[in-house]
């Protein structure tokens, strides 16, 4: 066993041979779209961003699935579990079954086994100094998907977040597995700064966040500053409160969109300085967000906002 | 004045609640309960957005957010009656300079009575020598231990308990850095610096 679940990391990582280790991971959660072809992709795409965080590749994976049948009906079902096999397809992994209870409300998910070469494992913690931040894509969702709740959220944002949660951690996957990346995990419940800390707890090091560079989704903001912040965003807040230095009046729409919970969201990595900037060009290149939002410095253990 | 009771919900229901009362009944005046932070941050936000000015008073299951419409004169809400957050920082093992046994006695009677100040006192934080105060020879470690057991949240510097040697015989709170400590004071309504 390399990795296990009080690492706090992304997966679990066990290795079969010197070159061969298996990483497993279970994900799956209520819906966060109306569509169910989308929610079906959602869930997949979330479930395999476990696998691309740890430096892996997706090979297989099985479906869990809660559904009320009576209610909702097969067809509902049939394009959950159509959304979620279109993403296996394109990540290039295999379905080899599942198993599904039937519950009053629909839950989606999977479990995912992905194959790594034991010397290329991206864990969690690793940041050395002088590394930057790097975050693949913007933040918002957890706000967005509140609205949508609420029926607050415009048609086109709504579009925008589900293509967003949708998309696969792959191509900046493979791209990062050809630098040398420092330490490496997918943004989640637990929001940007909450993963960061994650990254940061029980390292020793001191990381700066330049909150001006970190990319927000269109209507985030404006969506939180009419209260549509999922209670998630303050809890996270709270639980990492003590290790989290905010600017005197920072804007608190900002601090609730660094702490907001992602669905499916992106890679946040560290890589030292040069190697960055031509990391973030490769990947930018391939057409996925690169922001460079922070750095590692000398200075006590914790997270410093600017 | 409407009033309105979100408590037992989750977000974003309450301020769904409060969306449908302000076009229902257009008021000048609204009275929200709530029973978490993250509603009472969402409420009064959407009613800010709103042109509303809301403030809030209480804790946990029952807080209460009250908002009147610009431009509309009405009693002042009372003062927030909630707890605040004091955080102590002690610096020595002994208070004030001059003989060291009085100083030892004086700080043995502050850490008892600080139990006066209630619900208020947040943060208790040792530094330098203060560190010493957690160890197991301290004639305070059983009030210490009181306190965290009420929930008090006890600090003792990491850097300062390496210096002294003492890392390991720390017998209460958790151990603590700057960053941590500058977070807190900046989180506090009021810093005692003492010793």
């Amino acid at each position: 066993m390399l990795i296990a679940a009080d690492n706090n990391d992304d997966a679990g990582v066990y290795r079969i041979s010197p070159e061969l280790a298996l990483i497993q991971t279970v994900d799956f959660f209520t819906p966060v779209v109306d569509d169910p072809y989308d929610f079906g992709r959602i869930a997949a795409a979330n479930a395999l961003s476990d696998v691309y965080a740890m430096g892996g590749t997706p090979k297989m994976a099985m479906n869990i699935v809660a559904f009320p049948m009576a209610k909702l009906g097969a067809s509902v079902l049939r394009a959950v579990l159509a959304g979620g096999a279109a993403k296996l397809r394109e990540a290039g992994a295999v379905l080899l079954g599942g198993h599904s209870v039937e519950d009053d409300e629909i839950k989606f998910g999977m479990a995912v086994t992905g194959f790594v070469d034991p010397a290329k494992i991206l864990a969690n913690q690793g940041l050395k100094q002088g590394d930057r931040l790097v975050l693949t894509k913007p933040l918002g969702t957890g706000i967005i998907s509140t609205a949508l709740k609420a029926g607050l959220a415009s048609p086109a944002t709504v579009k925008t977040v589900t293509e967003q949660m949708a998309a696969l951690n792959k191509t900046a996957a493979e791209i990062l597995s050809t630098f040398p990346v420092s330490a490496c995990t997918d943004v989640t419940g637990f929001g940007l700064l909450g993963h960061l800390c994650e990254m940061v707890a029980g390292t020793g090091r001191h990381v700066v966040v330049n909150s001006g560079a970190v990319p927000v989704m269109a209507e985030a903001k404006e969506l939180a500053a009419i209260g549509l912040v999922p209670a998630g965003s303050h809890n996270n807040r709270k639980f990492r409160e003590n290790m989290v230095m905010l600017p005197a009046g920072f804007d608190p729409v900002v601090r609730d969109i660094l702490f907001d919970p992602q669905t499916s969201g992106g890679l946040l990595f560290g890589c030292g300085g040069k190697m960055a900037a031509e990391l973030c060009r490769r990947l930018q290149d391939a057409a996925v967000l690169a922001a460079d939002i922070g750095w590692v410095e000398d200075g006590p253990e914790g997270i410093v906002v600017r | 004045m409407v009033e309105i009771d979100a408590r037992g919900l989750a977000c974003p229901a309450p301020l769904l609640l409060v969306k449908e009362m302000l076009e229902q009944h257009q008021p000048g005046e609204v009275l929200v309960w709530v029973d978490n932070e993250a509603a009472r941050e969402n409420v009064s936000r959407f009613l800010a957005s709103r042109g509303f000015s809301a403030t809030s008073e209480g804790e946990g299951r029952d807080i209460r957010i009250q908002a009147v419409k610009n431009g509309e004169t009405v009693s002042p809400p009372s003062a927030p009656a909630s707890a605040r957050k004091i955080m102590v920082l002690i610096g020595s093992e002994t208070i004030g300079a001059g003989d060291a046994e009085l100083g030892g006695k004086l700080m043995v009677s502050f850490i008892k009575t600080l139990k006066e100040m209630g619900d208020d006192l947040w943060r208790l934080v040792f530094i330098n020598s203060g560190v010493k105060l957690a160890l197991a020879a301290s004639p305070v470690l059983a009030d210490l231990r009181a306190y965290e057991e009420n929930g008090l949240t006890i600090l003792a510097c990491g850097t300062c308990l390496g210096h002294y040697g003492l890392t390991d015989q720390k017998q209460c709170g958790q151990t603590t850095n700057m960053l941590d400590i500058v977070t807190a004071m900046q989180l506090a309504d009021k810093v005692i610096n003492f010793g």
